[in-house]
């Protein structure tokens, strides 16, 4: 057995890196129990943080890249250790050596994009509202109802914008006085700062509230619950509140309100896939189900592993824009449970998600068997 | 559970219906130790229990560690 | 008062004014026999709560088979209490005892002072989602799990599945659930008992199925109470029986089968599912409910969980004068603390109220005894149903019958609880109408029940030996359950032996011993200390006898505790008190050169600057304290940069440079103990070091601290503390016995001497190499060099583990088997200050049952030595453990003689005797060979 001595000099750049939280651990384990990641390969966060304890980090490993911040460990660890604080520490130790392995390298990529484009997709910036051409959707002025902050990803990527569309047809005919920020729009930030660049999230972080006080923004939608979550949770850092909103909710007001109308029925049975950003992160698990209940012919059902317990996608902290082998998807593992309760559609609501779920839908040759929605894409049929 | 024998009974008050030295509140094993202690050692004892029965959690048990005695 | 709760306290110390709500029972509780026939009948099924609703019960019914008094309620699912439907009980009660129109009663009581003994409430797993309580069915609480083991629980001591009724063969226990977390719903406390419970667990699921598989799901097991680690030993050997250090996530329910799957995570591989038939969630202790206003009612303050604040240099003191607190309530601990501090919170009340001690209280008076040695025996017979304990398997009007049959009987009848204090005044009365002048009452353990019984006959003006008892229920109709014919056989045949037994029967005096009413305290630290004043304050005199020159014992070399209790403070302040007192009598520089004697009148001799001295005291209390281990391990005594942590604490008060100032310090726990030599855990040293721990990270915030532990046993609050040390940046490394740290000279990188502490990582799977300016050692708690001579001397026994032994390590953990000596503090065991305070006062507390009575009566049923026989070999001397036989000088010949105030009846020696010369009154050889030869018959 290797002998080593603990490496002071990386235990105080760990802690300076916001990563101190590790003291607490007492390694019950509580946390790779609960870890998606051993339902695919060995990963051990208990010995990550073990290894930041004794600053003997192996900074550029794969490892310390692995945790898609899902907060499944968080809401369990007894001792009260903060999990994605850690890895988030020690994504900005790595980054200031600037040491990647090569399945994160994509990821430097997405944030090269976010620097020069406000986005991690590569889109041009001034093309951000390319989706909403020939649509009624207005650039937002003040005094109107509701910024809908549409998010990257939704803005550029093929499949999502979609979703966009959807959602601004559902917002049209329910009457609603919104409108979108355009090339104003910047990332929000929330995913890259996992990835340890606190800096460029700090620069998107301001912008984005400069754009908002400037347009007299009071109210934001938005689709994904990652812009959701930082809006809510990271930018009060900088001494603003905002209203936020997210689609869900948003659905779930208009059609108790009576400002949303369901028509139609649908026919099919659909499994909600919680994402963790709405659930587990912002306890939202009720809303997104109360839209789908209301829709008449709709069976819903729940998959294993569902609320508090959902199984992560594999998209959050950052990991969508590295590399995860296909035998590793944890997203495979949920389509497969969505298939288990016979379910024929699977819906839920983040972009990331979406992502990983279609993608595995390709994989496991899933495209007769199960559909993969957005919420949104589900009422816009009904009304 | 091990019943002493207490010389005095402290179920039957004596004379003063209403009057006693002790209130015990709870009837597990550590209230009647109490109690037993206190009418042995010549004080009349209130030992009031809120369930039906006096004998608490220590009741509810099979046996003690780590002599695997019975409890009751 | 059963069924009452507390509705208001008002008043102060010695004048409490309390008002109760007795809750109406609609059983009128002086009619009720306990028959149980109103169950039979009663129609309503309800969840039987005392069965932790896994079975059902009647909405009229007897809250458990065993219950005081055994009387029955009925409780709000009664169809009458509801729509004034039924009233089946009230027809077929033959007592009357059934009244549906009570309603809660107001009572008002006069009382001086007031003891808390509120105890706990088991955590409840449906707070936290996780563990799927209510939602699998193989998922149980440890409290479900004591019912389903126990013989009076829902399947009659059957170990059954909730889905299937099957047996569970493959088993997990999580610990730790509600405890050790600071999660929502959860508890930041260890609770101290359940990483022992669970172990119990698994004992007795072997003992249903010696081949069940059982797992402990763990983050250190916490054996730290005496005799812990060896049950932990017993426990970890079993075959089929795992313990693995993981905390675990409860995954999933197999739909067909129902078991549960379980994931957990080890070092060498990783994260794992596996299924169980069965998962026990090892609960833990949370405060009474409604403690917030349980807190209002009588007035006192709670500390941050929800339990009652108490003060740690007394706690049993709530903060409302007058108000003691004993047991759970003060925080989470097992039995033997909740009786100790019961004791001790009664001698409490004894000190504020000693000035009417006995005037409320009156002794019993009995008829004048009968001389029946001149007539034929007259023997009654009761038969007891015990309400169906009995009755359901056994013919009792056939074994009535029956018993009418045999020689000298003269009477019988049935009984249906020949307990029940009717049944009792029948037995007294038939006894004189009919002139009975031997009774045998057919029922239960003469263990449980044959003081009571006893006293019946003697009610009856018979001398109470002239009693047997024969044990129908739990010979016969617990174990026969399924041959009633068979049962009803042998119960004939029990009785039968017990009247052949009874005819030969014979009256035996009791004695009355005076009882001197002084006590005498070996040992003049805290617990001595604080002992003796608790007895002084209750009017009687102690002699206190220290070894060393200076009250004090260990505790002078203490400074500060977790909690943050001043020691030395408190010390001077008991010496003061002690000297101060003109009860006490202090013999310092002392030893006991001898103590003879028995219960209520000891003679001990003390050597002592005072010169000889001869005390005679009717009580004495063993509190001597213990030792620490001189490690020769780590290189203890030949580096001074090793110390133990008595040293440690004592560098640290005297702020001392090259321990304040230290880069680096390293602890290292368990040293000389959990061995092979020393086979038991000494309980404080994980406290003490992180006590230490903070008190250094407070000085000099950048020291690196490393803990090296084998299992931190933080128990109870200290779970607190050892989170804030965590959180103050102190390092834990956990290490095997096996492969134990390494501790050699060396240097640093920047060439600062260094010891060099190796250990293994288990997590990390490395070595880790540190470098230390100091290490503290937790050094063993040993049992003090006296132990031995001082259980000589007074002739009581000490536990494998060489501390002093208790009469019962659970319900008497501080009295001696031998009576009227009685132990408290780190004598009996391992303890920190305010537990050992709680003994202390607890022992004072079962001093005053003793010397606040003027007699104590020692037992008839004691041995005696037929001169003529004995040849004074002297094998009845070794064979007896009391040591009540001794030889006496008769013309030259020794001959031995028992002393019966000392003898506890236990025949050891009449086994022992070649010649047959000493015999046991009432089991005389003559008695036990007639009830041999009635069986035979």
């Amino acid at each position: 057995m290797e002998t080593v001595a603990p490496f002071k000099e990386v235990i105080d750049e760990i802690k300076a890196a916001g990563g101190e939280i590790f003291r607490l651990c007492y390694q019950c384990g509580k946390c790779d129990s609960v870890c998606p990641w051993n339902r695919v390969r060995t990963f051990s966060m208990r010995k990550i943080i073990r290894e930041a304890t004794f600053g003997l980090t192996e900074i550029d490993g794969e490892d310390i890249w692995r945790c898609t911040t899902c907060g499944n460990c968080v809401q369990h660890c007894p001792r009260g250790v903060n999990q994605i604080e850690i890895g988030v520490s020690l994504h900005r130790v790595a980054s200031e050596y600037e040491v990647f392995p090569a399945s994160v390298r994509s990821a430097r990529t997405a944030r090269a994009s976010i620097i020069s484009e406000g986005n991690p997709l590569q889109g041009e910036r001034k093309k951000r509202a390319e989706w909403a051409e020939g649509l009624p959707v207005k650039q937002f002025a003040e005094g109107m109802e509701i910024l809908y902050f549409v998010g990257c990803y939704f803005s550029y990527d093929p499949r999502m914008k979609k979703v966009a569309v959807a959602t601004a047809n559902i917002l049209n005919k329910a009457g609603i006085d919104f409108g979108i920020l355009g090339s104003l729009e910047n990332c929000c930030g929330e995913s890259i700062r996992k990835t340890g660049s606190e800096e460029l999230f700090k620069r998107l972080a301001r912008e984005n509230i400069k754009t908002f006080i400037e347009n007299g923004v009071k109210k934001i939608l938005v689709s994904s619950p990652h812009c959701y979550h930082t809006f809510k949770n990271e930018y009060p850092e900088f001494m603003v509140d905002f209203e936020v909103i997210h689609i869900t909710q948003y659905l779930s007001e208009l059609i108790n309100d009576g400002r949303l109308e369901i028509t139609k029925a649908y026919e099919k049975k659909v499994t909600y896939h919680d994402p963790c950003y709405l659930g587990r992160h912002n306890d939202i698990y009720e809303e997104p189900r109360n839209v789908l209940k209301k829709i008449p012919g709709l069976e819903l059902t729940e998959m294993a592993d569902s609320r508090r317990d959902a199984l992560c996608c594999g998209g959050g902290g950052g990991r969508i824009w590295m590399d995860t082998p296909m035998e590793e998807r944890f997203s495979d593992i949920r389509l497969v449970q969505a298939n288990e309760v016979g379910a024929q559609v699977l819906a839920t609501s983040c972009p990331y998600c979406i992502t990983n779920f279609e993608e595995s839908r390709l994989n496991l040759e899933y495209d007769e068997v199960l559909e993969i929605k957005d919420i949104t894409e589900i009422i816009q049929e009904v009304i | 559970m091990e019943n002493e024998r207490v010389e005095g009974s402290f179920f039957n008050s004596p004379a003063d219906r209403n009057f006693g030295d002790v209130m015990v509140v709870g009837g597990g094993v550590s209230g009647i130790q109490a109690s037993l202690d206190l009418a042995t050692a010549g004080f009349k004892v209130y030992l009031v229990e809120k369930a039906p029965s006096i004998g608490g959690h220590m009741a509810q048990l099979d046996k003690t560690f780590p002599t695997n005695d019975c409890s009751m | 008062m059963t069924y009452t709760e507390v509705d208001s306290v008002e008043g102060e110390a010695g004048d409490f004014k309390v008002t109760l709500t007795k809750k109406p029972r609609y059983i009128i509780e002086e009619k009720c026999t306990g028959c149980t026939t109103c169950v039979e009948y009663c129609p309503v099924q309800y969840p039987d709560q005392f069965n932790q609703d896994i079975s059902q019960n009647k909405a009229v019914h007897i809250y458990f088979a065993q219950a005081i008094p055994l009387v029955a309620y009925i409780d709000e699912s009664c169809l009458y209490l509801k729509e004034k439907k039924c009233l089946i009980c009230e027809s077929v009660c033959q007592a009357d005892a059934i009244d549906l129109n009570q309603t809660a009663e107001k009572v008002e009581i006069n009382v001086g002072a007031v003891i808390l003994s509120l105890g706990i409430e088991p955590f409840d797993p449906r707070v936290r989602e996780e563990y799927r309580y209510g939602e699998f069915e193989n998922v149980v609480t440890s409290m479900d799990y004591e019912r389903l083991l126990c013989a009076t629980g829902p399947y009659e001591g059957e170990i059954l599945r909730a889905s299937d009724k099957k047996h569970p063969h493959k088993i997990a226990w999580i610990q730790c659930v509600g405890s050790r977390q600071v999660i929502p719903g959860g508890n930041s406390y260890c609770s101290a008992v359940c990483c022992t419970y669970a172990q119990k667990q698994v004992i007795l699921t072997k003992d249903h199925d010696a081949d069940a598989e059982c797992t402990i799901f763990h983050n250190d097991i916490r054996s730290y109470g005496k005799d812990f680690e060896r049950y932990f030993q017993r426990t970890e050997e079993l075959p089929g029986m795992r313990f693995i250090r993981s905390y675990t996530s409860i995954a999933r329910e197999n739909p067909e089968t129902k078991n549960v799957a379980v994931r957990y995570s080890t070092p060498d591989d990783g994260v794992k599912e596996e299924e169980f038939d069965m998962v026990v969630l090892s609960v833990g202790l949370n405060p009474p409910a409604d403690y917030e206003k349980l807190a209002e009612i009588f007035g006192i303050e709670l500390e941050s969980h929800g339990f009652c604040k108490i003060n740690s240099s007394n706690p049993m003191e709530t903060t409302r004068p007058g108000i003691f607190v004993s047991g759970t309530f003060q925080g989470p601990t097992d039995i033997p603390e909740s009786v100790f501090t019961a004791s001790a919170a009664g001698a409490q009340c004894g000190e504020l109220l000693d000035y009417r001690r006995g005037n409320l209280t009156k002794e019993r008076i009995y008829p004048p005894e009968r001389d029946v040695s001149q007539e034929e025996p007259r023997i009654g017979v009761f038969v007891c149903h015990c309400g169906a304990n009995i009755g359901r398997i056994v013919d009792v009007p056939s074994a009535v019958e029956y018993a009418l049959t045999l020689p000298n009987v003269v009477y019988a009848q049935e009984q249906l609880f020949s307990c029940a204090t009717n049944s009792a005044q029948e037995i007294t009365d038939m006894t004189k109408e009919k002139g009975l002048n031997r009774v045998v009452v057919a029922a239960c353990s003469p263990r449980t029940l044959e003081p009571l019984f006893r006293d019946t006959v003697r009610e009856a003006g018979i001398n109470q030996y002239y009693y047997d008892m024969a044990n129908i229920r739990e010979h016969n109709s617990w174990v026969h359950s399924k041959e009633k014919e068979d049962a009803t056989q042998k119960a004939k045949d029990i009785i039968r032996m017990s009247v052949a037994r009874a005819s030969l029967l014979e009256p035996l005096q009791e004695y009355d011993l005076p009882v001197n009413k002084a006590a005498l305290v070996v040992g003049g630290g805290i617990a001595g200390m604080t002992c003796a004043l608790s007895i002084v304050s209750q009017g009687h005199e102690v002699y206190l006898v220290e070894k060393d020159a200076d009250l004090g014992g260990t505790a002078r070399r203490i400074h500060y505790t977790l909690d943050g209790m001043d020691v030395q403070a408190h010390l001077h302040d008991l010496i003061e008190k002690v000297y101060q007192h003109p009860l006490v009598h202090v013999y310092t520089d002392a030893k006991i050169t001898d103590a003879a004697g028995y219960v209520g009148n000891f003679v001990t001799k003390v050597e002592s600057e005072r010169g000889i001295t001869e005390i005679e005291h009717g009580a004495a209390v063993i509190a001597i304290g213990a030792d620490v281990y001189e490690p020769t391990e780590y290189l203890y005594g030949e580096d001074d940069r090793v110390l133990t942590h008595l040293e440690l604490e004592d560098h640290i008060v005297r702020e001392e440079e090259k321990v304040v100032k230290a880069e680096s310090l390293v602890m290292i726990q368990c040293v000389g103990c959990r061995n092979e030599e020393r086979n038991y855990c000494s309980r404080i040293c994980c406290g003490v070091s992180i006590k230490n721990a903070l008190k250094l990270k407070e000085i000099n915030p950048d020291m690196d601290i490393y803990i090296l532990f084998r299992d931190m046993r933080t128990y109870g609050f200290s779970e607190d503390y050892y989170r804030e040390a965590a959180d103050k940046g102190v390092r834990f490394i956990r290490y095997e016995p096996e492969d134990e740290p390494q501790v050699e000279p060396g240097e640093s990188e920047e060439g600062r001497p260094v010891l060099k502490v190796t250990a293994t990582d288990y997590i990390l799977g490395q070595k880790l190499e540190i470098d230390a300016d100091i290490i503290a050692l937790a050094a063993a708690v040993i049992p003090s060099a006296g132990t031995k001579e001082v259980a000589g001397l007074f002739k009581v026994t000490l536990s494998p583990d060489e501390f002093f032994k208790e009469a019962h390590a659970k319900l008497k953990p501080v009295e001696f088997a031998a009576d009227g000596v009685y132990l408290c503090g780190m004598a009996q065991y391992p303890k920190q200050i305010p537990e050992t305070i709680s003994q202390a006062y607890g022992a004072a507390g079962r001093v005053l049952t003793l010397l606040s009575h003027d007699t104590v009566v020692a037992s008839g049923s004691i041995c005696e030595v037929d001169e003529k026989k004995c040849m004074g070999c002297g094998a009845c001397l070794s064979a007896c453990t009391y040591g009540a036989i001794e030889f006496r000088e008769v013309k030259k010949d020794k001959k031995a003689v028992v002393n019966p105030v000392l003898c506890k009846g236990d025949g050891l020696c009449n086994v022992k005797c070649p010649t047959g010369a000493i015999s046991l009154k009432h089991f005389t050889d003559e008695e036990i060979l007639s009830q041999i030869d009635a069986a035979a018959a």
